[in-house]
This record gives C-alpha cells, structure tokens and sequence, in this order.
C-alpha cells in the first residue's frame, strides 16, 4: 500500500494502464485512437490545471495554441523537411511566447475579462489558420507524418507510445512543480493575492510562468496531435475545445496532478461507453445528452471532482475499520 | 537612537477623503509601537502607505534593514518590501486555505527561495534540499508558535485563533527586523489574547526585531508597547509612553472617552 503511495509510481502505473491497449493483443486500432484522444487531451489540461487550478488564471485561447504546434510542427517537419525534435522544439516556443503575451495581458484582465481577451485572442488565431493557406492549407488543412527521431521511423503503435511516455514524464513535472516554492506562490497567487505579494511574490512573473507553462504543454498536445492523426484542419482549434479543457480540469480535480487525466479518459471515454450500450446507444445524439446530464450529476455531488473518490472510499472504510475497533474495545 | 522606520509627512487621500494627513512617527530598533485611534482613523491605511500597498500623495517612508542600509520605500513593487525585512500581518487574516499550515508559514520564506521553475520542475537535488531545510525552519517557528502538532493539517479548516497564529508564523521566516501586526487580537478571547501578548513579547526579545501594532484591545496595547501614538482622522493626536497617552486629554476625548459611552 504504501508504494503506491509514491506519486512516481503512481503515475508509471497509469502510463502502464494507457499501454494496456497496445500490449492486448487483438484491441481494435479504433480503441488506440481513442486513447491517444485522451492522451493528447490530458497533456493540454495538464497545463490548463496549472494555469487554471493552481495560478487561478483562466484562458479561453488555449486551443488555439494548440493547433497552432499542430499546424508549426507539421510544417516545418513537411514543408522545411526539419528533424522532428526540432521542430518540436519551435511549435513549443512559439505558443509559449504568445502566452507570455497573453500572461502580460492577464495582469491587467482578471476573471470574465480575461476569459473575454483570450476568447478574441483564440479566434483571431482560428481565423489566421483559415486564411494562411500557404500555411496550414486553409479549410482542407495541412498533413503530417509519422515521426522520425534518431534515424527511426515510428509507427502508429511507436507515436501512441511516445505520448504516453510524454504524459507520464509532464505528470512527474507537474507533480515537482506544484510542490515546490513556484508551486506554493501560484496557490498563494491563486488563494490571497494580498497575502501573496506581501510575502514577496511577484504576481506579474508567477502569471507569466503559469501562462507559459500552460502554452508549452498546449503546445505538446498539439504536436502529438498532429503527429498521431497525420492531419490538421481549422475545424478541431475552437473555443469549444478550449472550454473542454477547463471542464476536463473540473470534472477531474482541479490543482490535482491526476484530476487532468482522470476528467480526459472520463470525457473521451464517457460519450464512446454511451455510444456502445444497447437501445440508447443507438438513437443519434441520446449518448451524448446521458454525458452531459452525467457530467451535470458528477459536478453536483463531486464539485472537488473525481479524483477524490478512491480517497473518500478510502477514508470511509478506514472510519468504519475504526469504528469497529473501538466496539472491540 | 538607531531607527528601523521612519515616516515623514506621510499623507493620503481617497476621492477627497484624507484618510491620513502629515502623519509622521519613527520607530527605533526593537521597540515595540502602538497605533492607536478609533474605527476609520486610517491606521491600516497607514500600514497600506508602508508596505506599498497603497502608493501616498504625499511624504516620505524610511527603513532601515539589519545592515543599517536605508532605503527609501516609496513607489517600491508590495512584493519587493519582505526581502528587507519589512513583513506585516492583515487585519482579517490572509490565509492560503489550501495549503497545509507549514507551507503557509514556508510562504513566509518565499524570497529566499533559490530555485527557479526550471529546476523545481526537476526537482534539482540542491533545490530540494533548501526546500527542506527551509520545511525545518518553518517546523521550528511552528513549536515557537505553539502550532507544530497540526502543522500538516489544511490552514482552511483551522479555528480564527489559529489562523492569527500561522500569519504571525509566517512573518518570522524572513528573519524580520520589523513585523507590522495589524489588529492581532482581533477576533481572540481573553486566553488567547494573553497568549498572544507573551508570545509577540518574546518575538520582540529574542528575535531582535522591531513591532509596530494596531489594536483596539488597550490591554495589550497598554502591557506591550514601549510608545503608543494616537491618531484620528488621519492626524496625530499625541505620542508616548503608555501612561502619557492614557493621561492625554485629547485621546480621552477622541478616543478612551467614546468607547466608554459605548
């Protein structure tokens, strides 16, 4: 028990878990894209929770920048012919400039106001995708290829393992991260702003490290995106996405390392469940409507979100163990 | 006599209200000070214009750190004041809930903090180690405090007595040479409050920094501060020993005398 208490393992372990359909045999690929969905989906809401749960600061344009590495890295590995870690590296960087832009805006926007600015600022990079054909191929949208890394071509099977293993290394990151000194001043940050730069924190630096964090892991997701589907089109960078990401972080636990991953797997996995069950499955747009009235019904008993559930089990039989004992006696 | 701050003509006003006006007052190292006055006299506004919280229209705030190097503290970033050993306390306390207690108090130590995101991302062993030597320090001021058996549990779920102590905590690991404590007993029954009175005495002894207060429990006003001035409406009223202000019949009037009619 107490092993699995060690956060490390614990994350291995759900790296582990993410593999299990590509060492099954006999998985449908259907299964693995799904997965790969969640995969991706969680790299992105891993930033958003330490910009949203841990700093405080909301973003609407974080999708955005996601299709942006997408768009970044499949044209610079097709189009430049750029070794893939290379290009990796510039469709991070850009995005994570942006958001030190947009982290200097948060400074002076706060809550609706903010959540309006990167609204705007989402669209304005949406509608630059649509125009820049020359770029990203207008509506029709750019390709891209399986990676090459070290002389290697990856396989879809290789792609889906590489990003398992990014999302695992980005939890352990993030675990290092939030209980850290930067970590604490972000919850201060977030918490008591007052109390926060009475004791010496530098709200503007912290807004813009949380911003360009988050930025860096959108960044990612979008080029495991792009590397895994081989394709990116305007259509998938909406503020639709971006809204699904905070509700990932909340449905799953906010300022939880494993609340980005959890609220992933639950709002890929929850409508793909609906669709496979018998009669309701089959009626168009019914296994959605169950998903979002579910999700209504988990935000109402679990507002702190699912994360804390095996805990609270946890805690309830250890009460009732305790109960017991004290009967004995 | 060595001084730790001194304010000079310190004068602000909120859309032609003057919440303080041509105030001045020094404090000398290691002493402790009282501001006094009644509701809305602007002593928390004072405490604003020191640490920068508020920016004055007016006058001049002077500290001097342990080095005895001056610094001039107007137009100073709030979150640059602790790194000289200036460090204060909020009225209505100002906690993070979410954090346990003792990384609330580590927050206190926030500028001494070497590490930069990169290498608290990956947890640099040199960074973990200050983190624990830091954690170490913070479980010290936590016994000093009285607060080391619950140092773990959430700062959110604590009792208003508690609260007040974690912020009081948290002021001692920047190595203060002066902690402005605004309203300390506020909220507190009389135990607590005699507790306290002990414990920021002994702060004051052997930590060697200086205290300036804010209180309306005259009790420990009265048993703890070495000069107390009073203010109202913005100005100063008079400055001195316990027993001079307590005398003084202009505080009696603005001050003593009306919370006896109340």
């Amino acid at each position: 028990m107490r092993l699995i208490r060690n956060k490390y393992l614990q994350y291995l372990l759900v790296g582990v878990a993410f593999l299990l359909p590509v060492i099954i045999r006999g998985v449908p690929t259907a299964t693995v894209t799904l997965a790969a969905s969640m995969v991706y989906t969680a790299i992105a809401a891993l930033g958003i929770n330490v910009l949203l749960g841990y700093s405080g600061q909301i973003s609407l344009g974080h999708a955005a920048f996601m299709g942006l590495s997408a768009y970044l890295s499949a044209y610079l590995t097709k189009q430049m012919e750029l070794p893939f870690l290379l290009s990796v590296l510039i469709a991070v960087l850009v995005p994570m400039l942006i958001g030190l832009i947009l982290g200097a805006i948060a400074v002076r926007l706060e809550g609706f106001y903010l959540a309006i600015a990167t609204l705007g600022f989402g669209e304005i990079l949406r509608q630059l995708f649509i125009e820049m054909d020359w770029f990203t191929g207008g509506f029709s949208g750019a390709s891209a290829t399986y990676p090459k890394m070290f002389g290697h071509q990856f396989t879809k099977v290789e792609m889906y393992i590489f990003m398992v293993c990014l999302l695992v290394a980005l939890m352990m990151l993030v675990y290092n991260l939030v209980r850290s000194s930067t970590g604490r001043a972000m919850i201060a940050m977030k918490s008591s702003k007052t109390a926060a730069m009475a004791m010496g924190v530098n709200v503007f630096q912290y807004k813009l490290i949380s911003f360009a964090i988050s930025s860096v892991f959108a960044g990612l997701a979008g080029v495991c995106y792009v590397h895994f589907f081989r394709h990116v089109d305007p259509t998938v960078w909406t503020a639709a996405l971006s809204l699904n990401l905070i509700a990932i972080v909340v449905i799953g636990g906010a300022a939880t390392v494993g609340g980005a991953v959890v609220g992933a797997v639950v709002m890929h996995g929850l409508p793909e469940l609906m669709k496979g069950m018998p009669i309701v499955g089959e009626i168009p747009g019914v296994p959605l409507l169950i998903v979002g009235i579910l999700m209504v019904i988990m935000l109402i008993f679990y507002p702190r979100g699912l994360i804390h559930i095996p805990r609270d089990i946890a805690n309830f039989f250890q009460k009732r163990a305790s109960h017991a004992k004290k009967g004995e006696v | 006599m060595a001084q730790v701050l001194s304010v000079d003509h310190l004068s602000i006003s909120f859309g032609g209200l003057r919440a303080v006006d041509d105030l001045s007052f020094h404090i000398d190292r290691h002493e402790i000070y009282g501001l006094i006055g009644p509701n809305g006299a602007g002593k928390t506004t004072v405490f604003n214009c020191i640490t920068q919280f508020y920016k004055p229209d007016a006058g001049e705030i002077r500290f001097t750190d342990q080095k005895g190097k001056e610094h001039l503290l107007n137009g100073m970033p709030a979150h640059k004041i602790i790194g000289l050993g200036l460090v204060r306390t909020f009225q209505n306390t100002e906690i993070i809930r979410e954090l346990p207690i003792i990384d609330n108090v580590l927050l206190g130590a926030h500028t001494e903090f070497r590490a930069g995101t990169l290498a608290n991302m990956f947890a640099m062993p040199w960074a973990r180690k200050q983190e624990r030597e830091l954690r170490k320090k913070a479980m010290d001021v936590l016994t000093y405090v009285g607060l080391d058996k619950i140092a773990n549990e959430y700062a959110g779920a604590q009792p208003y007595g508690v609260l007040k102590l974690i912020e009081l905590g948290r002021t001692l690991m920047c190595d203060p040479s002066l902690i402005i404590l605004d309203e300390p007993a506020g909220g507190l029954n009389d135990s607590e409050t005699e507790r306290l009175t002990e414990l920021i005495r002994g702060i004051a002894r052997d930590r060697h920094c200086a205290i300036l207060l804010v209180e309306h429990d005259m009790k420990l006003v009265m048993a703890l501060c070495d000069r107390i001035c009073a203010i109202s409406f913005g100005k100063k009223l008079a400055e001195g020993t316990a027993a001079e202000i307590q005398q003084n019949p202009l505080v009696q009037d603005a001050y003593l005398g009306k919370e006896d009619d109340a």
